[in-house]
């Protein structure tokens, strides 16, 4: 169904989405920074930005994510799962986000499934806002994931100027528009034309960055990437780890145990497959030891064929995250350009 | 999820960002674009700053040592018990002192100065690392005064020439590396001078190869190309420039390459120009030297001044030059004045009501020789000090140790009084970056346990010892700083949203005073190699790093593969000993020997025996107190 919803109408609804529970959303923080946190109010919500560099996945997949309590009970370990099952709703996130996190959860479902990341996933409700103005360093079109989405939201919005349109895509979206019926209209013919003209002007406004995932593919895919190559771009990394820590695909993790009031909690904690510790073994043998194998890993896992068949998509939504947190120069755009290009800063 | 903005604990760039606080506890850490030095980037060790203080091995409660054992008691019986013993101790007429730290705040530096100088009335006051960075500052004050860093990371993103003095910049500082990166990428001429083939290295136009200890002798190079070949900037020499002649005098006769020539013009055709420099590794720390003859190079090519063109020291530890801004050292008073400057003695008077003690003190390592009572605040001299575990052996035989600290590090582990304080996490504070910087810290969570944030436990104390305390907040503490040092006046006024405001002064206008030392001279080597320890920090024995379940693996699992330590040569160097990877070697100096497993590494350079800083201790009887020594290496 496709409604219309008048801008004085987003803080009522908000204020009826708070009342199901917690909804994150972009707000403008201490610093100025617009970071996607828990809403108090929904005066809050901040509807013109840039979308935020810490990308939302960390209300799916957090950074520090506890999932088993473990307690010694005379001489037996008690095991007890731990779950946030808290009700979420995911306001004004953008595009290329709600494909990372259908992509996330096209991962974690696959089986063996992951419990503790469903029931938080299964328990979000996602209304994005479409980009009306894409980010200077976005690049969703180059991955089919922005700026406006044709499917995978539970709710779109588009802002028409004084209204937005209103696009349910899934039975929570439903279960979110029937929190406050009242503000919704059906949307006019208008309205919906208006939105496609957004869209196209949309993709007309995008800013340098480019990405041609399919010529890079088949060079990765086939092995046609010289060592070299590999080797002189990993020269330009410094092993930050931020390109996977602000990815909203990459999910790689390791686990530890966290002693708490005579308790232990497993946690699964981001990891980078970046970091020369990632791969150690206890032996102290490392398989990719140097710095171009994991970024030849890193690469290899993101646009090669193998993985485009199981998920049909490369492993990269275009939100240009990378370009501005690396360390370095070996972003998504970068590095995809030297390997079809087979140059590296020449 | 609250975000706290924060300033970042590890080494001295400034980086800021966001403590993710959930429910209580620390979860995570988000970049910040708006963030003037980090600007959405972060190193591998910020990401995972709040691992240490929610994973690590806190304290939690005051402990006091009653028959060999560490047995909880109220913070007010513990710190009443400590201003008792210390008053005996001084009325024995003992010695005491105090150790602040590169990794705790200005506000806690400043309190831990004014408790040694106003409450203690000793000078004994110094922290570990003071020792590896204070000739380093001393070599820039020869040449620019007062004035050191002018220049910030964000200048060398845009300079034409970079010169780095490398010790592997990549790890050590990566967002400064970041900014050598991004000026290479947009072509600027980057010049290394070192002896490994480093990853800056290897995107250098130039490398100016050295040995360790000489990196001096190319500097000497560098200038005297620049005055061969006429390449100096006669106006700002003529204007502000000192010493001129005898420069001219001192280098006649230096070596110069074609290589030197090259880098020289390079710099001096440079409208923007960085020069970076490390504390070095060298036999009577060739530091404070190098500073002065880079800072000449610098002044004579015009740099020193220029709006973005500067000269900036690499420092390991966050706050290192906040430590040294507050005066923890025995020889300096807060804002890094020599003892003996009156006016600074006067403010300090003023302020804390007593005459203060006129004598130098004990540095690190002679407090921990000789005091009979040692406050540590959140310092860990086994682990940072050059001398390794024989400050271990040296704490152990002080007869009344007070250690002020967030974790169980060594040094907590041996006090008889143990006082929980608050890790960065945990605390408002500020801290000096290496440009100069001053940031604020934020408490994103409370501190675990009774554990109380550093500055209050500090002024409880001082007011035992009848020193005026009058602070509510860690922001009084900063306030009596910019009046104690007046640059950190402003602090507090800062329009910067993170809270940030540059207090590096620029040397502009005032005189430069040119000079280059004698070179040492060095005794004939008795040896086939050089041993060098290599590095002046291990992150890997850092709370931060050590507690962190990230950033602890490489580290943890070089100590389990190699627990009696290693040395690295390269491949060349080990065949023509007949030595074997993994295979001890046997290493000899005038010093001694000893025998510890090899490792071959492909970026040295033939003749060099590294020991990793971290492994220092297993090669004591072969580099004695020195840092490079002539060696023989041969099959153990």
């Amino acid at each position: 169904m496709v409604y219309t919803l008048a801008r004085e109408g987003t803080t009522q609804w908000l204020d009826k989405l708070l009342e199901a529970g917690e909804v994150i959303a972009p707000v403008r923080g201490p610093c100025g920074d617009v970071i996607f946190s828990a809403l108090r109010s929904p005066t809050q919500v901040v509807w013109d930005f840039e979308n935020p560099l810490p990308a939302p996945k960390q209300y799916v997949l957090p950074q520090t994510d506890p999932l088993v309590k473990i307690k010694l009970n005379g001489q037996r370990h008690e095991v007890e799962p731990l779950y946030d099952d808290a009700p979420r709703t995911l306001f004004n996130v953008r595009s290329c986000d709600v494909k990372g996190i259908a992509f996330l959860t096209r991962m974690h479902e696959a089986e063996p499934a992951d419990a503790s990341y469903l029931r938080r996933a299964r328990n979000l409700t996602i209304i994005s806002l479409a980009c009306t103005t894409p980010c200077p360093a976005g690049f969703c079109t180059c991955t089919d994931s922005g700026p406006f989405l044709s499917a995978g939201y539970d709710v779109q919005l588009t802002d028409l100027g004084g209204t937005f349109l209103v696009e349910v895509g899934s039975e929570k979206g439903e279960a979110a528009i029937a929190k406050a019926p009242d503000l919704f209209r059906r949307a006019s013919e208008d309205a919906v034309t208006q939105r496609k003209g957004l869209e196209a002007v949309a993709k007309t406004r995008f800013g340098p960055e480019t990405c041609h995932f399919g010529s890079a593919m088949r060079r990765v895919s086939t092995g046609r990437v010289q060592d070299a190559l590999w080797e002189k771009m990993g020269e330009w990394c410094l092993e930050c780890g931020g390109c996977n820590m602000v990815c909203p695909t990459c999910y790689c993790f390791s686990v530890k145990d966290l002693r708490q009031n005579g308790t232990w909690v497993r946690c699964r904690m981001w990891d980078s497959c970046q970091y020369t510790a990632f791969t150690l073994e206890a032996s102290g043998h490392n398989p990719r030891a140097n710095r171009k194998e994991r970024i030849k890993r890193r690469f290899f896992h993101k646009v090669s064929a193998q993985y485009y068949t199981r998920d049909s998509t490369v492993g990269c939504v275009g939100c240009g995250r990378c370009v501005k947190t690396c360390l370095g120069s070996t972003h998504m755009p970068a590095v995809v350009a030297a390997i079809r290009k087979g140059k590296w800063h020449e | 999820m609250v975000p706290v903005p924060t300033a970042c604990p590890f080494c001295a760039c400034g980086c800021g960002f966001y403590l993710l606080a959930n429910q209580g506890g620390l979860v995570g850490v988000a970049p910040s674009e708006t963030h003037p030095v980090s600007l959405g980037r972060l190193c591998a060790r910020g990401w995972s700053a709040h691992e240490a203080p929610l994973w690590g091995n806190r304290l939690r409660q005051p402990l006091v040592n009653r028959n060999g054992k560490l047995e909880s008691a109220s913070w007010v019986e513990t710190l009443d018990h400590v201003a008792g013993r210390l008053k005996e101790i001084i009325d024995a007429g003992k010695p005491v002192g105090v150790l602040g730290s590169a990794r705790a705040t200005n506000e806690e530096n400043y309190l831990a100065g004014k408790l040694a100088r106003a409450g203690l009335q000793t000078n004994n006051l110094d922290f570990s690392y003071q020792s590896i960075c204070g000739p380093l500052f001393t070599g820039l004050e020869e040449v620019g005064g007062e004035a050191t860093a002018a220049i910030s990371l964000n200048d060398i993103e845009s300079s034409q020439t970079i010169l780095l003095i490398e010790g592997d910049l990549a790890t050590t500082h990566s967002r400064a590396a970041s900014a050598v990166m991004a000026a290479v990428e947009k072509g600027a001429h980057l010049i290394t001078i070192g002896y490994t083939r480093t990853q800056m290295s290897r995107l250098a136009s130039l490398l100016l190869p050295t040995t360790p200890g000489k990196e001096g002798e190319v500097v000497d190079g560098l200038l005297a190309s620049v005055l061969n070949l006429g390449l100096e900037d006669r106006a700002a020499v003529d204007a502000r420039c000192e010493g001129y002649d005898a420069l001219r005098r001192n280098l006649e006769g230096v070596e110069i390459t074609a290589e030197m020539r090259q880098a020289a013009e390079w710099i001096a055709r440079a409208t923007r120009a960085t020069f970076l420099m490390p504390p070095l590794s060298g036999e009577r720390n060739p530091s404070r030297r190098v500073a002065a003859a880079l800072a000449t190079l610098a002044a004579i090519t015009g740099h020193l001044g220029r709006p973005g063109s500067g000269l900036l020291p690499l420092l390991a530890r966050s706050n290192v030059r906040g430590a040294c801004d507050m005066g923890v050292a025995p020889d300096r008073l807060p804002g890094y004045r020599p003892l003996d400057d009156q006016e600074a003695q006067q403010r300090l008077q003023d302020l804390w009501g007593k005459k203060l003690p006129s004598t130098p003190g004990l540095d690190a390592e002679g407090m921990l020789q000789s005091v009979s009572a040692l406050i540590v605040l959140a310092d860990d001299p086994p682990s940072d000090l050059p001398m390794g575990h024989r400050a271990m052996a040296a704490l152990e035989k002080i007869e009344y140790l007070v250690t002020l600290d967030a974790f169980l590090t060594p040094t907590a582990l041996t006090a008889d009084v143990v006082l929980p304080i608050a890790s960065f996490a945990e605390t408002e504070g500020t801290v000096t970056s290496m440009e100069g910087r001053v940031q604020r810290l934020h408490a994103a969570v409370d501190p675990p346990g009774e554990a109380r944030p550093g500055w209050q436990v500090l002024a409880d104390l001082c007011a035992r010892f009848e020193l005026p305390t009058a602070y509510h907040a860690a922001s009084d503490v900063l306030s009596e700083v910019g009046r104690a040092v007046p640059k950190y006046a402003r602090v507090g006024q800062s329009e910067d949203k993170w809270g940030g405001i540059g207090t590096a002064k620029a040397p502009n206008g005032g005189k430069l005073r040119l000079f280059v030392a004698e070179a040492p001279r060095q005794a004939p080597a008795e040896g086939t190699h050089l041993l060098v320890r290599d590095g002046t920090f291990d992150w890997g024995r850092d709370p931060l790093v050590s507690f962190s379940p990230t950033l602890c693996r490489d580290y943890q699992s070089q100590r389990k593969l190699f627990p009696n330590g290693f040395v690295e040569m390269c491949k060349q160097d080990a065949d023509g000993v007949g030595a074997h990877p993994g295979r001890p070697v046997k290493l000899t100096s005038v010093h001694g020997n000893a025998v510890v497993p090899l490792r071959v590494r492909p970026d040295l350079q033939p003749g060099v025996v590294f020991v990793p800083y971290a492994f220092r201790d297993y090669l004591v009887n072969v580099l004695g107190t020195e840092s490079v020594t002539a060696v023989k290496v041969e099959q153990a």
